[in-house]
């Protein structure tokens, strides 16, 4: 091949060709800025007018505004308190289990499964199947009547329960739900973390005799951090996020004790038909997510 | 993890046979109610209601299958299900890939880098309930409620800043120097990444594709709100709507349901090795 050098191959083509090429870094993203920011943008404004509207089921009747009213009834709607509350039980009770039965696990299987990737691959499974399957399989598992763990607990000679249809149990049963298919999630990012730890400060750790509980506080955790730190805010994001279970398991009952604020938010916004206030608890529901995931950003250039 | 040399032989031995007990448990919780739902799949009616439950068909039957698939809807609904994937996938990973790349490899002004890319991540993170009203109303106004491609572009909202965050991902993980071998030799910028780039990195597209079909395979609330007919709903939503709230086709969406995971427990095994990567966004490289 001759000699080419950089400043031959930008000359060479029509001008179409050097106006591409010189403009690359800008026509390669353009695509996805701009799709992005009409699918992002658009519903963010439209949700601050609908927000700020009483707008009514009948297509044919204007809006109304209503200025800071909607957000005004935030504040007084016992029933946006009630979601608010179980929607945090649920994220904190939910992700503290799963991280623990995650972290317990990957770090006693550590030292004995590294090779073995097609059981981990079995055990990642829960988390890729669709959320409604998953709800249906522990529907037909919590029956009251034929289901199978009520057989468990007769079995056991334990109390048969109404499960995800009992006031008291309803919560705990969309967690384990809940538990059964995310806690592989934290057990593989922190299988992945525990398999990229140095090796040195252990053995400097083991000479100097320190205990396996005291290399756990003092190494493990510290380097795990920030894989933790992504792991619980993307758990966190999606736990905020609750809906498919809820809407099969519960539908928000009993005695709403399971309504969490997307399932409020749906009900809100086609069952009684009052999109406007529906808009109002969904800003309410971004700002809580942009504070969170402004915060999961700092951690990952920290991880960088 | 370092070698714990602990003091006794017997701790080791006790440590070990835990790790074994608890493997074995995780994999009966794991995999039980998988098997739970097959199994209610090819039960008769009456061997589903059976107290104390049947643990195994006795009499095995395909009558729930063809009950869904063939009498019932089920098959266009995965057809619609499947066609939405596809067309999201697409989208996502060519503009993801492009953009992905940009970001890997340009410099540019203003810190311009940094910014948009976090600007992308946090377009990821919008939970999906903030978005329906807005759509909705979107799709409601251009006439678009109940088609496939108010859900592509919908779905596209969440999967491209997956596939962008992918492939940056990946592309960083490759030597530049390959593709300023290959500009040095004569070729354009572009073809530096077409020809250079894109071959290296196609592992990468591979996971980024099955990540994206499974996204849009399992998504459920948008389509809820979007979709009301037949002909544009999808598999979750024709399983949902057998839930109702007088009675519950258990075999009819058990078969449904277990056929709805089977593509997915293939795609699991083929991504296994992109999995960590893939469900962190790119974060932790497992």
């Amino acid at each position: 091949m001759l000699q080419t050098g950089k400043s031959a191959s930008v000359r060479r083509g029509g001008p179409l060709e050097q106006w591409t090429e010189r403009h690359l870094r800008y026509l390669m993203l353009a695509p996805t800025v701009l799709i992005l920011l009409a699918l992002t943008i658009f519903p963010s404004v439209y949700m601050f007018y609908a927000a700020v509207h009483r707008i009514s089921p009948n297509p044919d009747l204007p809006w109304e505004f209503v200025g800071a009213g909607n957000f005004a009834r935030l504040i007084s709607d016992p029933q946006f308190h009630v979601a608010l509350r179980n929607t945090v039980v649920f994220t904190i009770v939910a992700v503290t289990l799963e991280f623990l039965l995650g972290l317990g696990l990957a770090l006693l299987l550590d030292r004995f499964i590294r090779r073995l990737s097609f059981l981990k691959t079995v055990l990642m499974i829960p988390m890729m199947l669709p959320p409604i399957a998953v709800a249906i399989t522990w529907k037909l598992i919590y029956e009251p009547q034929f289901g199978v763990l009520n057989e468990i607990m007769f079995l056991l000679g334990l109390p048969v329960q109404a499960w995800a249809g009992d006031v008291n149990l309803a919560m705990f049963s969309i967690i384990v739900a809940d538990v059964w298919q995310w806690t592989p999630f934290i057990f593989l990012l922190m299988l992945a973390g525990l398999a990229s730890l140095p090796v040195e400060p252990y053995e400097a750790a083991a000479l100097d005799g320190a205990s396996s509980w005291r290399q756990f506080w003092d190494l493990t955790l510290p380097f795990l951090k920030p894989v933790i730190a992504i792991a619980l805010l993307l758990r966190v994001m999606d736990a905020l996020r609750l809906f498919d279970l809820v809407f099969i398991l519960t539908g928000g009952g009993p005695a709403d004790r399971t309504k969490v604020l997307s399932l409020y938010i749906y009900q809100v916004a086609y069952r009684f038909a009052d999109p406007g206030y529906a808009a109002a608890m969904s800003l309410f529901v971004l700002f809580v997510t942009i504070v969170l995931s402004t915060w999961f950003m700092k951690r990952m250039r920290l991880a960088e | 993890m370092a070698t714990i040399r602990t003091r006794s032989r017997t701790r080791e031995m006790l440590l070990r046979l835990s790790a074994y007990l608890a493997i074995l448990v995780a994999l009966i919780l794991t995999l039980f109610p998988v098997y739970w739902i097959a199994a209610n799949s090819f039960k008769f009616d009456i061997d589903i209601f059976a107290v104390p439950p049947e643990w195994v068909p006795r009499n095995p039957t395909l009558k729930h299958y063809d009950e869904a698939f063939v009498q019932r809807p089920f098959l266009r609904y995965a057809l619609n299900s499947f066609l939405v994937a596809i067309g999201t996938t697409v989208i996502s990973v060519t503009f993801g890939t492009m953009a992905g790349y940009a970001l890997a490899r340009f410099s540019y002004p203003w810190q311009w880098r940094k910014q948009i890319s976090f600007w992308i991540l946090s377009t990821r993170m919008m939970p999906p309930i903030v978005s329906i009203i807005p759509l909705y109303l979107f799709f409601n106004y251009f006439d678009m409620l109940n088609t496939k491609s108010a859900l592509i572009i919908a779905y596209t909202a969440f999967n491209l800043p997956f596939a962008t965050w992918m492939m940056k991902s990946y592309f960083q993980d490759l030597p530049v120097e390959l593709e300023e071998a290959a500009i040095v030799d004569g070729d354009t910028r572009w073809g530096a990444f077409v020809h250079v780039a894109l071959p290296l990195a196609r592992p990468g597209l591979a996971a980024t594709a099955i990540f994206c079909l499974i996204i849009s395979w399992n998504e459920f609330l948008l389509s809820l709100v979007i979709t009301l007919t037949e002909q544009s709903q999808t598999l979750p939503i024709g399983i949902a709507g057998r839930v109702t709230q007088y009675s519950t086709y258990w075999g009819e969406i058990s078969a449904a349901g277990f056929m709805a995971c089977v593509p997915i427990v293939i795609f699991a095994f083929l991504v296994q090795k992109h999995l960590v990567r893939g469900l962190s966004l790119g974060a932790v490289k497992g």
